[in-house]
């Protein structure tokens, strides 16, 4: 049995470029992007899970980064809003979302984002019914549940159409 | 920020419970993180040392075995809301996980951290009642198994002691002919109600029920009284003997005030809710959302 360590080596490539390096066991997966990579789209916000402002995708899932230590994404690929466009090419996701103000503040934007990221990549033609039950654990505060539903719409089907 | 920590990642049962041994009390066994890290963010919590459980692959798995679904303690709750076995052979467990939170935490969260941990507020436990589940509890002595009724002590406190690991639940099927429904009312990403029922009917009576009441009180449980009574009734009989049983529910359930509702409304909820669970269970076995 090894002793116990206070750092562990992580390998993950973060929006397809590589890092690899020592952090501490309690560095959460959030202050590792923001911090550490100066990837500050993703919001910290309630930190407990609930908001989903700092939400980003764990090998295609969806999970918090507020509450999820940064050792645990060894070895996996982590997307986060930064690397939703193709460079200067918006995603479908973030076309919509400007073209129907699916946004006031935009706090919860990045989330929103990532959470409708990973619904489309498990289910590419979900209804309106299912973005909702999806999404209930994104909050947003202004209120733009409507325009964001029918944001992930009009994604969902542009990505059906390109395909 | 989270104050610093330590970190053992055993590869073995054997390997964890030596680490429980050897470090007991200074340390907490984590399993997806989705409820401790709150706890020690908060400040409710201290520990020096985390024991990551998670590198142990037999926690990882979902059998059949034909009599009873084993579940490793380190299967996430968004696993459990999409395993074909799970959802075949315990359908309303399956529905419970996929009410569990939202999908962030269902994807870190595990079903082993979820019933050590006990939060009264919580879905699974209630319906793994109902199912009469065990669990394997396993320490540097062997292994054992308990009924999750007996592993649920109290808010928040759990029958394992701090040299034992959960390492198991064991999942019966529902008896051939029984169907079961979870029904739940939420307002938060915690429930404020939720009802587990399961029930076997003979030409219009209750020929077999089980019941299971979680998040009005300290802990879920089973009402074996009023299972009792309500065998042999007619459904519409059975409804009005749940209407009428406010003061035997206060007792057993001990129902608590707290954010998601005061403790007079839990128990009106929770008689609502018997008669909602009854029906669907009676219905078609399938709860709706």
């Amino acid at each position: 049995m090894n002793k116990p360590k206070s750092t562990c080596s992580l390998s993950l490539q973060v929006n397809d470029v590589s890092w690899s390096g020592d952090v501490p066991v309690e560095e959460t997966l959030l202050e590792f992007l923001r911090v550490r990579l100066r990837l500050t789209g993703t919001k910290r916000s309630c930190e407990s899970e609930v908001c989903g402002a700092c939400t980003v995708l764990v090998d295609g899932r969806s999970i918090s980064s507020c509450s999820y230590l940064a050792f645990e994404a060894d070895g996996k690929t982590v997307l986060t809003i930064e690397g939703v466009a193709t460079g200067d090419i918006l995603d479908p996701l973030q076309e919509a979302f400007v073209r129907n103000i699916g946004a006031q503040c935009g706090y919860c934007t990045p989330g929103q984002i990532m959470a409708a990221k990973s619904l489309l990549m498990e289910n590419p033609d979900p209804s309106r019914e299912q973005i909702a039950e999806w999404l209930s654990g994104n909050i947003c505060r202004c209120g733009a549940y409507g325009a964001i539903a029918q944001s992930i719409l009009e994604a969902a089907q542009e990505y059906r159409s390109k395909r | 920020m989270l104050d610093s920590l330590q970190l053992v990642q055993p590869t073995t049962v054997a390997e964890a419970s030596e680490a429980l041994a050897e470090y007991g009390d200074d340390a907490k066994i984590y399993a997806g993180g989705a409820e401790l890290l709150l706890l020690l963010r908060q400040g409710l919590l201290q520990t020096d040392i985390l024991i990551d459980v998670k590198k142990i692959e037999r926690l990882h798995e979902i059998s059949w075995d034909r009599k009873t679904l084993v579940v490793g303690a380190c299967v996430t709750h968004q696993s459990l809301a999409t395993d074909s076995s799970v959802r075949e052979h315990a359908p309303s467990f399956a529905y419970a996980e996929s009410q569990v939170a939202n999908v962030r935490v269902r994807n870190q969260g595990t079903l082993g951290g979820n019933l050590c941990f006990n939060d009264p507020h919580s879905d699974p436990g209630t319906v793994l009642l109902v199912h009469e589940a065990a669990v394997t509890l396993g320490s540097r002595k062997g292994e054992h198994e308990i009924p999750l009724r007996d592993f649920f002590s109290d808010m928040y406190a759990t029958a394992l002691n701090a040299d034992e690991l959960l390492l198991e639940i064991k999942i019966p099927p529902l008896p051939i002919g029984m169907n079961s429904a979870y029904v739940r009312l939420h307002r938060y990403q915690r429930p404020t109600l939720g009802v587990a029922a399961a029930a076997k009917m003979d030409n219009g009576t209750v020929e077999d029920i089980r019941i299971a009441v979680g998040c009005v009180g300290p802990t879920a449980q089973r009402l074996p009284e009023l299972e009792l009574k309500v065998k042999g009734m007619k459904i519409a009989d059975a409804k009005r003997i749940f209407a009428e049983q406010k003061n035997y529910l206060r007792d057993r359930l001990r129902p608590v005030t707290d954010l998601l509702g005061g403790a007079e409304y839990k128990l009106y909820m929770t008689s609502v809710f018997l008669n909602h669970a009854l029906e669907k269970a009676v219905g078609n076995g399938v709860p709706n959302t």
